[in-house]
């Protein structure tokens, strides 16, 4: 199979269905001859024109207001958000507005409406445009939050969040729209809400969203190494979540750790890792881990920003923990 | 620098009694010395008035009342850290932090305390095995300075610091509790190393944290060791949800495993122990106590693990456990069922009389032999004895492994488990050999 990159599978993801689907178009900052500061976007205002790629001035909070009330009349918006970190500025648009007029119009009218956005630190961006923020959408009821793991996930997310009916938030990891991966000529969707198990195991299940699934995998590497068979899920959207799957695994392999590139404090691991204990508790034989970025803003210096994500060494060293029955967090 | 009469050293932190059996709080109605007073332990210090009674506390130590931080007239709650006794009026160190200080032994030399360390879960003490450093001698951090032995393993403790063992506060067969300083690490070589049994070194045991407790009449309570695992006597069991399950759905008891001071916390991996107890409860257990052989052997190097990425990478054999399987069952020079055990999880495998690894397959029949793989464990030795089969138990020892063969004589005659163990320790070491 052919591999491509996650920006070039982001980009053809959004031609298809501006090909299919004359109501989709697409604004935000840089979009059009940019093609964004990350290249995802380039070529489609060549081949859709300034109408349907349409750059806006630098102020979130107006345009995502009117993709919102353009996807409230019929077309079907795809709005780019340079960085994740810009959600601050569109909270009412988002949350108050785009969320809730399915719920408060009595389903009279809907958003169709696609927020794209990334996350991810390491990339030397500093506190303010290297945050994780998908905890911060998935909260509000009303919204949908994709998280692509690789370019495959990438296109089959993109091209459903454009099809459904109501708003979607995706999370691509900045620092992997380079990472290839193999992506199918022919068309496919990826449902929301269907967990993928990307390597099987029974000793542990590592759950793990966006960037997180790789550090999974490479730490199963390391452990498989040493006997131990770790279980790698990646859930791909958060919201709706495939908990029948999680607990499934968990079921099987009796311990997780969850990880996600957010702050660990209410977090989306704190969400997973609770539902487990909720639904899976008498299948457990070690309490379930949270690993999530370090509870800090993102530093600056590279040496700092490094410690604050979590890294395959480290899932594998509490991986042995959970495993070597270790008493974790003992009274 | 002056120094009042007074039961320790450094600065003492003063703090609201508990006066009532109910009591949570009192009202500190007057300061009876003043910031920067000079104080002489057994003065009156300060007065307290609770529900009932109105009471003058007295000085625990001596030295200069500094780090006043409660006024008169003010409710304090029992417990909090209201000024300081220090060694002089001018004290200007932070103030009171909650930390726990360690009040030095003066007959100590200076240096780095080495302490007792916390090798298993529910362990609170160790029994000090020997040293392996002579007093007076030169350590670097990885030295191996002791040798620690608890309920199941036996284990070489490193110096962890540089320097000279300028002192032994334990001597082999003293049961020393967990958190306590065993021995003192100095720079410079010392003119005259302190050695002492359990007996003599009671001054040592203020090196454990205090308890938070108020100034106290009564006598000091028995320090307690540092972060102990909780106490399982008389207290809840732990145990993981998963085994609680699992037990009660086999009418099992935790308790036995409790009885028999299998370590806490309780998971999947111990069920096997248990229903061996449950097996044998009504059954003295001296009998087979008394005729288990064990066998110990060491591999310098772990040849297995290379051997397994070797297999997986050139030969597609991807089931580490089956290669393990593979070569414990070549060992016993006949078809064999072989069981590998790791963290609870046993997969059961036949292991034909050709050598062919890739001729193992995963079974489910009762094994002839278990490998009990504990290499990602702490533990450095294992003396269980003889269960319902012969049992290798695998562990790491520095860059090469312990290998431990527990059987009874009925399982294995003496000559087939030392050929079986040695057989075995051939292939860990070099499992190429097993090709040969």
């Amino acid at each position: 199979m052919r591999e491509i990159t996650l920006s070039q599978a982001v980009n053809e993801a959004i031609a298809e269905e501006m090909r299919r689907d004359a109501s989709v178009f697409l604004m935000g900052e840089d979009v059009a001859e940019a093609g964004t500061p990350f290249k995802v976007l380039s070529g489609l205002v060549e081949e859709f024109g300034t109408d349907r790629v349409i750059d806006t001035p630098i102020s979130e909070p107006g345009f995502v207001g009117l993709a919102v009330g353009a996807a409230m009349t019929g077309a079907r918006p795809i709005v780019d958000l340079m960085f994740g970190d810009f959600i601050y500025l569109v909270m009412d648009q988002l949350c108050n507005q785009a969320a809730k007029q399915h719920y408060m119009s009595g389903g009279k009218l809907t958003v169709p409406m696609v927020l794209r956005t990334n996350m991810g630190a390491t990339r030397r961006s500093a506190a303010q445009h290297s945050q994780s923020l998908q905890a911060l959408v998935a909260h509000i009821p009303g919204l949908k939050v994709a998280m692509p793991s690789s370019a495959y996930e990438a296109k089959g997310l993109m091209k459903t969040a454009i099809r459904d009916n109501n708003p979607v938030v995706i999370f691509e990891d900045k620092l992997m729209y380079q990472d290839k991966a193999p992506v199918p000529e022919e068309e496919y969707l990826i449902p929301f809400g269907v967990a993928n198990v990307k390597r099987e195991g029974r000793d542990i299940t590592l759950i793990g969203t966006s960037s997180m699934v790789q550090v999974a995998l490479s730490a199963a590497e390391i452990l498989a190494l040493e006997g131990i068979s770790a279980e790698v899920i990646d859930p791909r959207t958060i919201v709706p979540l495939d908990e029948a799957t999680l607990i499934e695994s968990v079921r099987k392999t009796s311990r997780a750790i969850v990880i996600d590139e957010g702050h660990q404090s209410y977090g989306v691991t704190a969400e997973i890792a609770s539902r487990l204990n909720e639904k899976a508790f008498y299948h457990l034989d070690a309490p379930v881990l949270r690993m999530g970025a370090m509870d800090v803003p993102v530093p600056f210096s590279p040496a700092l920003e490094d410690l604050t994500v979590p890294t395959p060494e480290q899932v594998a060293a509490n991986a042995r923990k959970l495993c070597g029955g270790e008493l974790i967090h003992a009274a | 620098m002056p120094r009042n009469e007074t039961s320790g050293f450094g600065p003492h932190d003063v703090t609201m009694p508990q006066l009532g059996m109910a009591q949570d709080a009192g009202r500190l109605t007057q300061w009876l010395k003043a910031p920067g007073d000079p104080v002489t332990k057994g003065d009156a210090l300060f007065e307290v008035e609770t529900d009932k009674a109105t009471m003058e506390v007295e000085a625990q130590a001596g030295g200069y009342l500094t780090h006043v931080t409660a006024a008169e007239g003010e409710d304090v709650p029992v417990g909090q850290v209201i000024a300081r006794i220090s060694d002089s009026a001018d004290d200007d160190a932070p103030a009171p932090a909650p930390a726990p200080q360690s009040a030095p032994d003066e007959a100590l030399p200076e240096g780095t305390q080495i302490t007792m360390p916390q090798l298993g879960m529910a362990q609170d003490s160790g029994v000090l095995v020997g040293w392996l450093v002579e007093l007076g001698a030169q350590v670097g951090p990885d030295d191996l300075l002791f040798e620690v032995e608890t309920d199941k393993a036996t284990m070489e403790v490193p110096a962890g610091a540089s320097g000279y063992l300028a002192a032994t506060l334990a001597q082999a067969g003293d049961a020393v509790p967990v958190g306590q300083v065993v021995a003192v690490i100095a720079s410079n070589k010392p003119d005259a190393p302190v050695a002492r049994g359990m007996a003599a070194a009671a001054p040592a045991t203020k090196a454990a944290p205090k308890a938070d407790v108020a100034p106290d009449p009564k006598p000091a309570a028995p320090a307690k060791p540092a972060q102990a695992a909780p106490a399982p006597a008389g207290g809840r069991i732990l145990a993981s949800p998963k085994l609680r399950r699992v037990a009660l759905e086999k009418g099992l008891d935790l308790a036995q495993l409790v009885q028999a001071g299998h370590p806490q916390p309780f998971h999947m991996r111990d069920l096997d122990v248990l229903e061996s107890l449950a097996a044998t409860a009504p059954a003295p257990q001296a009998s087979a106590a008394m005729s288990t052989i064990r066998l110990e052997a060491g591999c310098p190097e772990d040849g297995f693990t290379a051997f397994a990425q070797w297999a997986a990478d050139v030969h597609g054999l991807h089931d580490a456990d089956a290669l393990l399987a593979g070569l414990a069952g070549a060992s016993l020079d006949r078809a064999a069922t072989v069981a590998v055990e790791r963290f609870g999880a046993s997969r059961v495998y036949d292991v034909p009389a050709a050598r062919s690894l890739s001729a193992v397959t995963e079974a489910e029949n009762p094994p002839d032999l278990r490998v009990r793989d504990l290499r990602m464990s702490a533990l450095s030795g294992i003396s269980i004895g003889a269960e319902d089969r012969p049992v290798l138990t695998i562990l790491a020892r520095g860059a090469g492994l312990a290998l431990v063969l527990e059987c009874t004589p009925a399982q294995l005659a003496p000559d087939q488990a030392i050929a079986l163990l040695s057989e075995f320790a051939g292939r860990m070491h070099d499992p190429l050999r097993h090709l040969l």
